[in-house]
C-alpha cells in the first residue's frame, strides 16, 4: 500500500508539471519546428509570454481543432496555407481578431472579418535534382506540362491531399492554370499520376528525396525548397511559365480559447515587423506579409521573373472538401 | 469451491478483484463498446453502413487483402529467419562471443521503434540508394512497395520468433536426435523427421506472433509502401489523423478485428495446447554429437552473419546520420542533432520517461495482481477477467488507440490530453505480458506452500505479501521490462492520444521521418536505443538478484 500512495504521489506532482499554465500561450503550430520555434522564442524574449506548442501538419491540425470545438486545448492556429484557414472559417473555429497591423495588409492578406490574418506569403515553385537533369538531357522544367515528359515516370514526389495543405494549394494551382475547368485540372493530374514516385504525408516530405537524387523533381513551397539547397544539396528551382500559386501563411485565434488575451498578444506580433523582421535572420524563406517588412535579396533574385498568382480563399476554402475527395477517388486511387 | 462463500470469507480478494473489475471496466470493456457504438450506432438506429462503406469500397478491400498478404508475408518469413537462427544458435555449437554477438544484433530491432529501419532502407535502395546504386550501379530502382516493406517487417520482427523458438529447440534433448542419428538416419532425415516436427507448434506460434505484429503496423508501411501498396492500418491512421473522420477510421480499423482475433485465439486455444514434451527423465547425460554437418554449419553461419551484418548496418546508417550534417550532402562530423534533441526536445524525452517510468511500476503490478487472481483464487467472473485482461493485448494498436479517442475525447470520462489515458494504454496493453508470466510461474509452484501460511492463520493479504509475491518477482520485473520496452518504443496506439501537453518521443521520430529531417529523428533513434537497453541491463541484474529461472523470463520479456 506504502508503494502506491508513492505511486499516486508521483503521479500527481507529473501531472503538476503540465498545469503551470500561468502565463503561457498554447499553440499547433503547423509550421515545421525547426522555423516555429526559433520564432517563439523571439516573442518569448519580447514578451515574456512563453509559447507551448505542438506541430501537426495543416490537415491533421485542422482535424484537431475540429475535433476539439466544444472544448479546445489550443489559443492560437500559427501557420499554415490560407486554404487551411478557410476550411476552418467554415467549421466557425476561430474567433475574429483584427491585430494593429491588419489595416496595413492588402485584403489577400487577411479575411475581412479578421477571422485569420495573413503572417507571410508561400509560392510553390518546381524543384528538381541537378545530376537528375543532366543524367537525362533535360532543363529544368518551365511549364506544367514539362513534368509529363518520359524521363519523369515514377520519379517525382509531392505532398497527399489528405495530410499536407502543400498538396492543397498545389491542387487549386492547377485548377486555376486550368482556368477553373475542374475536368481538365483532373485530365492533368490523371495524366501527371504515372510520374508521382510517392504522395508524401507532409509537404516538405519530398524535399530530402529530391535532394538526394532518389527522386527526381517535385512541386514544394519555396521555402521548403530553399531550406534543402541551403544543407547542400545540389537542387535548382524553377517556375512554370503557365504561373503557379502563393498561398499566405496563416494565424488565427481559437474560438473558446482559454488564454485569449495572450493569444491576441501572440498574433500582434507575429503580424507585425516585430516577427518577420527576424525570418531572414534565421534563414526562413518566406515571403513577408508586412509590407513594411523588406524582401531578403537572395529570395527577391529567385523569385525574380515568376509568375506567381494567389489561391483565392474563399473559392479554395469553399470547393476544398469535394476537391480533396475527388482527387482520392480520382488521382491517388485510379 | 462456491464463488460468493470464497467472497465472503475473503474480503482482500473481493476488493481487489473488484478495484480490476472496475479498472478492466473502465479502460478495456468502456472503449471497446464506445468503438463499436461509433461504427454501429448511428442517431440512435443500429447502422451497418459504416462497415458497408469499408466492405464495398474497392481500394478499402485491396487494402484489406494487402494487410493480410503483408502479415502473412511476415509470418513467413520472419519465422524462417527466426528458425534459421535459434537453430544455428542451439545446434551448429557457436563459440560463446560469437552467440553474444548474434543476440545483441538481434535484440536491436526488439528495442528500437519499430520504423527505425524503413527510413535507412529508403537511403539504402532507390534510384540513388546507397546499395542499388552506389554499391551496384543499378537505375531506376524503386524503393517504395511490398519488397521494401516485407523486409524491413521481416528484419523488425523475426527476433520475435528468434526468441520464441531458441529454448524450445534448446529443450529438444539432443539424445532423442542423437539415437536417431546412431540408428543410421542421415542429419537431413532427422532434421525433418524428428527436430522439424518436434518445432511444429512452435513455428505456428512465431508465425502467428509475427502476423498480428504486422498487421498492428502503420508506421513501415506510412513510409515504405507508398501509393501502391495500401494498407489498412495505414489507412485508418490517415483517414483519422488527415480528415478526422472517426467513424470511418474506426470502421476501417474494425475490419482488422476479424483476422487479428483470429489469429489470437489459434494461437491461444490451439497452438499453445500442442507443446510436445520431450523430457525423457533425468540425469541421462547429454551426448554432444554433430547434428550438423561442417559445410551446413557454415551456411547457417554465412546467412545469420548477413542478417546480422545488414541489420548492424542500418543501425550503423542511423547513427551515421545523427552524427553528420546533412547525410547525402554534407557529411561534415556535428553533434548538433544531438544538441536539438537535449534542447527543443527535452520536453518530449522528459514527458515520455515520465509516462513510461509510471507505466512500468503500475502495469508490472497490474500483472501480478491479475496473474495471481486468476490462478489462485476464487471469485466471480474469473474466467471471464482472464479473457477480459487480454483483449487490448490481443488486438492491433490502432484499434485500441482509435477506441480510447473515441471513448475518452469528450465526458463524459474525459481524459484526451492528460498522461492518464496514455498510461493507462499502455498498462492494459502491455501489462498482459506480465499476466501471462505469472500464470506460468505460479502454475509450477505447488499450492501447499499459500495454504500453509494461510493454515497458520496469516490472511490472504499477508500470504501474498510474505510467500507469493517474492515467489513471483521475476514475473513482476519481465512485466515490468515488456511495459517499459513499450512504452519506449511503440507508436500504433499511442499516436492518437499525444497532446499539445504530453507527447512521446516515438511521434516525433515519425514526425521527423516523414518531414524527411533524418538528423534529429536519427539521433532520437539512438537515445532510445540506448536508454532501453541501460533499463534492460538493470533489470536483467535484479532478475538474477531473485535467482529467477532467468533466461526464460527475459525471452518472454521480449517476445510479448
Amino acid at each position: 500500500m506504502r508503494t502506491l500512495r508513492w505511486l499516486s504521489a508521483v503521479a500527481l506532482s507529473a501531472f503538476a508539471l503540465a498545469a503551470n499554465a500561468q502565463n503561457t500561450v498554447n499553440v499547433y503550430s503547423i509550421w515545421p519546428e525547426n522555423w516555429a520555434r526559433p520564432m517563439f522564442e523571439e516573442f518569448e524574449k519580447a514578451t515574456g509570454v512563453k509559447v507551448n506548442f505542438v506541430r501537426f501538419s495543416s490537415g491533421e491540425a485542422l482535424a484537431r481543432v475540429t475535433a476539439e470545438k466544444n472544448n479546445p486545448r489550443v489559443d492560437v492556429l500559427f501557420g499554415g496555407p490560407v486554404e487551411t484557414f478557410a476550411a476552418g472559417m467554415s467549421e466557425g473555429l476561430f474567433e475574429p481578431y483584427k491585430s494593429p497591423s491588419f489595416s496595413k495588409l492588402p485584403p489577400r492578406f487577411r479575411d475581412a472579418d479578421g477571422q485569420w490574418i495573413a503572417i507571410a506569403d508561400d509560392p510553390l515553385v518546381f524543384m528538381t535534382n541537378d545530376k537528375f537533369l543532366k543524367e537525362n538531357n533535360l532543363k529544368a522544367p518551365a511549364s506544367w506540362s514539362d513534368l509529363l515528359a518520359a524521363p519523369y515516370k515514377n520519379m517525382l514526389q509531392m505532398a497527399d491531399a489528405r495530410t499536407s495543405g502543400t498538396a492543397v494549394t498545389r491542387i487549386f494551382s492547377v485548377l486555376e492554370v486550368n482556368g477553373r475547368d475542374e475536368n481538365k485540372a483532373f485530365d492533368y493530374m490523371k495524366k501527371l499520376r504515372p510520374n508521382v514516385q510517392l504522395y508524401t504525408k507532409s509537404g516538405g516530405g519530398g524535399t530530402l528525396p529530391v535532394g538526394l537524387g532518389q527522386a527526381g523533381g517535385g512541386i514544394f513551397f519555396i521555402v521548403d525548397a530553399l531550406d534543402t539547397k541551403a544543407k547542400g544539396y545540389d537542387v535548382t528551382i524553377s517556375f512554370p511559365k503557365e504561373g503557379i500559386g502563393t498561398a499566405a501563411e496563416g494565424i488565427a485565434l481559437i474560438k473558446g480559447a482559454k488564454n485569449p488575451e495572450l493569444g491576441k498578444k501572440l498574433i500582434d506580433w507575429a503580424t507585425s515587423p516585430a516577427m518577420q523582421n527576424h525570418f531572414a535572420k534565421y534563414k526562413i524563406n518566406f515571403v513577408p506579409a508586412h509590407p513594411d517588412v523588406q524582401l531578403e535579396p537572395s529570395l527577391a533574385a529567385v523569385l525574380k521573373g515568376a509568375n506567381i498568382f494567389p489561391i483565392d480563399a474563399a473559392y479554395a476554402g469553399a470547393n476544398r472538401k469535394r476537391i480533396v475527395d475527388r482527387w482520392v477517388a480520382e488521382v491517388l486511387n485510379p | 469451491m462456491n464463488g460468493s462463500a470464497a467472497l465472503r470469507r475473503d474480503p482482500a480478494v473481493a476488493a481487489t478483484a473488484l478495484v480490476l473489475w472496475l479498472l478492466l471496466a473502465l479502460f478495456v470493456v468502456y472503449p471497446m463498446a464506445m468503438l463499436l457504438a461509433r461504427v454501429f450506432v448511428d442517431k440512435g438506429g443500429v447502422t451497418f453502413a459504416g462497415v458497408f462503406g469499408v466492405l464495398t469500397d474497392r481500394h478499402q478491400i485491396r487494402a484489406f487483402w494487402n494487410s493480410l498478404l503483408l502479415g502473412a508475408l511476415v509470418g513467413l518469413g520472419g519465422t524462417i529467419v527466426g528458425f534459421v537462427f535459434a537453430f544455428t544458435a542451439t545446434r551448429a555449437r557457436l563459440p560463446r562471443g560469437l552467440l553474444t554477438a548474434i543476440d545483441a544484433a538481434v535484440l536491436l530491432p526488439l528495442v528500437s521503434p519499430p520504423f527505425t529501419t524503413a527510413i535507412a532502407m529508403i537511403f539504402s535502395f532507390g534510384p540513388r540508394g546507397l546499395i542499388t546504386y552506389e554499391l551496384l550501379g543499378l537505375k531506376g530502382v524503386t524503393v517504395y512497395g511490398l519488397a521494401s516493406t516485407l523486409s524491413s517487417e521481416i528484419l523488425t520482427y523475426f527476433p520475435i520468433a528468434y526468441l520464441t523458438l531458441r529454448p524450445l529447440l534448446a529443450a529438444i534433448d539432443s539424445n532423442v536426435e542423437g539415437m536417431a542419428l546412431s540408428l543410421g538416419a542421415s542429419r537431413w532425415r532427422v532434421f525433418r523427421t524428428v527436430t522439424l516436427p518436434l518445432c511444429v507448434p512452435g513455428i505456428a506460434n512465431a508465425f502467428l506472433l509475427l502476423f498480428a505484429a504486422s498487421l498492428a503496423d502503420f508506421a513501415t508501411p506510412l513510409i515504405l509502401a507508398g501509393n501502391q501498396f495500401p494498407v489498412l492500418p495505414t489507412q485508418a491512421y490517415l483517414q483519422i489523423t488527415g480528415l478526422f473522420d472517426l467513424r470511418g477510421g474506426a470502421a476501417l480499423s474494425l475490419v482488422l478485428l476479424v483476422p487479428s482475433l483470429a489469429v489470437f485465439l489459434l494461437q491461444r486455444y490451439w497452438v499453445s495446447r500442442r507443446y510436445y514434451v520431450t523430457v525423457t527423465g533425468k540425469g541421462a547425460g547429454q551426448t554432444p554429437f554433430d547434428s550438423v554437418s561442417p559445410g551446413m554449419r557454415a551456411a547457417l553461419l554465412a546467412f545469420c552473419a548477413l542478417v546480422a551484418a545488414s541489420i548492424l548496418y542500418f543501425y550503423a546508417l542511423l547513427l551515421y546520420a545523427s552524427l553528420v550534417a546533412a547525410l547525402g550532402a554534407n557529411h561534415a562530423f556535428t553533434l548538433a542533432h544531438y544538441r536539438v534533441i537535449f534542447t527543443e526536445g527535452l520536453k518530449v524525452i522528459r514527458d515520455t520517461l515520465i509516462i513510461a517510468g509510471l507505466a512500468m511500476p503500475l502495469g508490472g503490478l497490474y500483472g501480478i495482481l491479475v496473474g495471481y487472481l486468476v490462478t489462485r483464487k476464487q471469485f466471480l467472473g474469473r474466467r471471464t477477467m482472464e479473457i477480459v485482461s487480454m483483449v487490448n493485448y490481443a488486438l492491433p494498436g490502432t484499434i485500441v488507440g482509435i477506441a480510447y479517442l473515441i471513448a475518452f475525447n469528450e465526458p463524459p470520462i474525459e481524459l484526451a490530453g492528460t498522461a492518464l489515458v496514455i498510461i493507462a494504454c499502455y498498462v492494459f496493453r502491455y501489462g498482459p505480458t506480465g499476466i501471462r508470466t505469472t500464470v506460468a510461474l505460479l502454475q509450477q509452484i505447488d499450492k501447499s506452500l499459500e495454504e500453509a501460511s494461510q493454515g497458520l492463520g496469516a490472511g490472504s493479504g499477508t500470504t501474498f505479501r510474505r510467500v507469493t509475491l517474492p515467489l513471483i518477482m521475476p514475473a513482476f520485473f519481465a512485466g515490468l521490462g515488456v511495459v517499459f520496452i513499450r512504452s519506449m518504443t511503440a507508436i500504433s496506439a499511442t499516436i492518437f492520444l499525444v497532446s499539445i501537453s504530453w507527447s512521446l518521443i516515438t511521434v516525433k521520430i515519425l514526425e521527423n521521418m516523414t518531414e524527411l529531417s533524418l538528423g534529429p529523428a536519427a539521433a532520437y533513434s539512438v537515445l532510445v536505443v540506448v536508454i532501453v537497453f541501460a533499463v534492460i541491463a538493470l533489470i536483467g541484474r535484479l532478475l538474477r538478484a531473485f535467482r529467477a529461472p532467468g533466461q526464460v523470463q527475459v525471452a518472454s520479456m521480449l517476445g510479448g
